[in-house]
């Protein structure tokens, strides 16, 4: 069901039911037991999901917590929490009706005065509590009613609330008042709970055995459907050290891996114990051009770097062969996908780059490349267009920093950099709208001139948010897009496949944006 | 004796003072703020801006500056920006993990270098020397990561003698630490082993050449109570000073180890916090082990005092 539907068709109401038509039998774990120990790359800082935008954080809490709406396994929005959603004919109110016997972990049966105190704290310290800042109001006529009244029509907002990037959580009311990172004993209503965290070292998981599986559903779809937790428990360990990581999968110690060298990988297909599971499209490798610095301020240098480029070596030096050429700012996967600008890519034609580069009257000026060496892709991506761009004549050199400053330098510093090597994982998965946020202020990652959008690619924008119709906003998404590959306002260099790995007793695992546990067994 | 122990305590507070200034000033002069880590890589500046609001960290530093002092004077370390939790708390229960770690490469240390010092020293440009020294030397140059994922290789995935990585406390389980600390205070102690070794040898060598102990032959002393009271006790002063900044290091925590055995120890806590730009942390952990180090270097200025008399009088 996408986004908007009642006002795509001009219906009355739109009546938005968990979609899956009744099937005999549900999903039923084939074994119950065990203690799945999975291997995280990165430390956790927090659990408290309302305030935290980082992988590893939504990697773990995610199977601890449930909103009102997700995605599911094609990153459409579906109920979770909720089993009816409808949106009044005038499109201002949106009435969710409740699942009933759902449970916090805690004991503690859910209601929609649960829903209203989530939607309050997250309104107070919600990482992306913009996405309310349409919304007028909201309220709970009875127990298990929960309504949303908008200040103003805005066809994507089920797209925004379904996000996965800082999700609206339902959390107990008595957790509305915790400030921002401090809700250390997180309590959801997912499939398991929290046992223990103890920071540096591992997250400890157990089954909750009062879960309520959603029924709508007969399988886990994306981030919900119906979930069952076979497992007694889940142990996500963190290990940093890739080759630990590797060193553990053999033994048996972790049963399944987040991500592995590429390196490792022709030793470990070898091995009949352990299956490779490679996680396409986990991120679109990108640089984010300064147009408010010299030399990049001309149109004409940004066009002649763009047809320098050659983005399978750089794609295969970012990637250690792991990825896939693609256009633009989503995945060839998704529905939203377009090839708008399709032109402008991967060209390796240096005599263009030439012409321009005349065109522009270059005189030499230092091109600064922006990167760093915690994600060693960045890196390599970045050393790969600085061979390139010398070999058509251009001066670029690096800038190597760690990555918070680097950050803090495409943030805060309009001069003193030129590109900014970074990666796009979380929002080209939920879609258009969430990718093109950051081609518009206040998010422009291409630093427009005192901060002032390209009129057209804002109009692109805006179209996007407001037409009404489905095909009407990915229009406009195809002309942003070809807009900005047009005029250069960022380098999309193509789609990172991550190497996930488990040991071949896990059953069930299948690579998604979090290692899901539910419906995951293992066997003898 | 007391009042060796006055003085060196009271000397530690403007210590303490520097370190906490220079440390406030250092980490905030580091570009880059917590906010970005908390974020995650696709972040959106709104997110960041969002986090940065939340935390306090849009505050004027001078207003930040007071405040971790108001709260120092009154025992709080303020609260980590990444982890939601009191200072205290996260290096309370890191700094046991580093503690056990370290008394378990200390003891390694001091038995394979004393012993292969002494013996060096005793066999003076024999096999025994050139072997303890070849193995001393090899200790210091190979790479500490490198040597740990060669044990790893061999020791867990090969013979499956011991786990890949992974910590198990002391206090719940006596053999689920002893399988996970051995492969890291292995790995810690061949480094730290092969400089004593070498400091052991040469300050032994420079004793056994005294005219006391040639006096201590003369007489007829047996050759054990010679080496052991006669030249041992009298190259401890030297040695105790090493052994007091192997403690240091060790005490400080070794992010190499920590990481690749993924051990939860202060060293890779402390690192991480700087990486992270975790203000309160960095300050509050720093200060800690600064007191931490601070006390062993009066420890071993008190072991100066039991080993040799003449301190005792001088200073006493």
């Amino acid at each position: 069901m996408r986004p908007g539907l009642a006002a795509t068709f001009g219906a009355l109401a739109t009546i938005l039911t968990a979609a899956g038509a009744a099937r005999a039998e549900p999903f039923k774990c084939p074994h119950i037991g065990g203690d799945l120990v999975f291997a995280q790359e990165a430390n956790i800082n927090t659990l408290d999901q309302m305030t935290s935008s980082t992988i590893s954080t939504r990697n773990i809490a995610m199977n601890i917590y449930e909103a009102l709406m997700t995605r599911d396994e094609n990153n459409h929005p579906i109920l979770e929490l909720a089993e009816a959603m409808t949106e009044a004919p005038d499109h201002l109110t949106y009435t969710f009706k409740l699942r009933q016997g759902i449970k916090f972990h805690n004991g503690k049966p859910m209601t929609s005065a649960d829903v209203v105190a989530s939607f309050d704290r997250y309104a107070k310290v919600g990482n992306q509590r913009s996405t309310l800042d349409n919304v007028a109001s909201w309220d709970a006529p009875d127990a298990s009613t929960f309504v949303i009244h908008m200040k103003k029509v805005q066809p994507t907002f089920i797209e925004a609330l379904s996000s996965f990037s800082v999700p609206i959580v339902i959390i107990p009311a008595e957790n509305r008042d915790v400030p921002a990172q401090q809700l250390t004993n997180p309590i959801g209503t997912g499939p398991f709970q929290l046992v223990e965290s103890v920071p540096g070292s591992f997250v400890k998981l157990k089954r909750y055995d009062d879960y309520k599986p959603n029924t709508t559903f007969q399988e886990r779809t994306g981030f919900g459907g119906y979930k069952q937790a076979c497992l007694d428990t889940v142990t996500f360990r963190i290990v940093t050290e890739p080759g630990a990581r590797v060193a553990g999968l053999k033994t048996g110690e972790l049963q399944a891996v987040e991500d592995i060298p590429a390196k490792s990988a022709t030793d470990l297909k070898t091995d009949k114990n352990v299956v490779i599971l490679p996680l396409k499209n986990w991120w679109i490798q990108i640089a984010n051009p300064n147009t408010s610095a010299p030399p990049t301020d001309n149109p004409l240098i940004r066009k002649a770097i763009q047809a320098a480029l050659d983005m399978d070596e750089v794609m295969d030096a970012a990637s250690d062969g792991n990825y896939q050429l693609n256009v633009g700012f989503q995945y060839p996967n998704q529905p939203d996908y377009t090839d708008a600008g399709k032109e402008t890519y991967n060209q390796h034609n240096a005599a263009v780059a030439k012409k321009y580069l005349t065109e522009a009257n270059y005189q030499g000026e230092p091109v600064v490349l922006l990167t760093n060496k915690d994600y060693p892709s960045m890196y390599n991506s970045a050393l790969v267009m600085q061979q390139q761009l010398q070999a058509v004549g251009i001066n670029a050199q690096m800038k190597v920093v760690d990555w918070p400053t680097s950050v803090q330098m495409w943030l805060n510093s309009p001069q003193g950099w030129n590109f900014h090597f970074t990666g796009w994982g979380t929002q080209p998965a939920l879609g258009a709208l969430a990718t093109m946020q950051f081609l518009v202020e206040p998010n422009a990652s291409y630093k427009p001139k005192d901060g002032k959008d390209d009129p057209d690619v804002l109009a692109a924008w805006n179209d996007m948010n407001t037409q009404l119709t489905e095909q009407g906003r990915q229009e406009a998404f195809a002309r942003m897009q070809k807009l900005v590959l047009e005029r250069v306002y960022a380098i999309p260099f193509g789609s990172y496949t991550k190497l996930q790995a488990v040991r071949s007793n896990v059953n069930g695992f299948v690579p998604f944006r979090i290692p899901r546990m539910a419906n995951v067994w293992l066997t003898h | 004796m007391a009042g060796i122990l006055m003085r060196r305590l009271t000397g530690a507070l403007p210590i303490l003072l520097i370190v906490s200034l220079l440390t406030f000033g250092l980490i905030h002069m580091i570009p880059g703020d917590p906010a970005v880590a908390i974020a995650g890589m696709s972040a959106t500046p709104e997110q960041i801006a969002n986090i940065r609001h939340n935390l306090g960290l849009d505050e004027p530093l001078l207003t930040q500056l007071v405040r971790w002092y108001a709260n120092l004077l009154q025992g709080e370390l303020g609260t980590s920006l990444l982890l939601g939790q009191p200072v205290l708390h996260v290096v309370a229960v890191r700094l046991p993990v580093t503690l056990a770690l370290s008394a378990y490469a200390l003891v390694l240390t001091l038995l394979i270098g004393l012993i292969s010092g002494i013996l060096a020293a005793l066999r003076q440009n024999t096999w025994i020397d050139q072997v303890a020294m070849v193995f001393a030397m090899l200790g210091i140059s190979l790479p500490n990561f490198y040597l740990g994922l060669l044990m790893i290789i061999l020791f867990a995935v090969d013979l499956r003698w011991l786990p890949t990585g992974g910590y198990v406390p002391l206090t719940s389980d006596p053999l689920g630490w002893l399988a996970t600390s051995t492969m890291p205070a292995i790995s810690l102690a061949l480094l730290l082993a092969g400089l004593l070794a070498r400091i052991t040898r040469s300050t032994m060598l420079e004793v056994l050449r005294q005219d006391y102990i040639r006096t201590a032959r003369a007489k007829g002393l047996p050759e054990r109570r010679v080496v052991l009271k006669h030249a041992l006790a009298n190259a401890m002063i030297p040695i105790t000073t090493v052994v007091g900044i192997i403690v240091s290091l060790l005490l400080s925590g070794s992010v190499v180890t920590e990481t690749l055995f993924s051990i939860p120890g202060i060293g890779q806590l402390l690192t991480q916090a700087v990486l992270n730009r975790d203000y309160p942390m960095v300050q509050g952990g720093l200060l800690m082990t600064t007191a931490l180090l601070v006390l062993v270097n009066i420890g071993v200025d008190v072991c100066y005092a039991l080993l040799d008399p003449r301190v005792r009088y001088e200073r006493g």
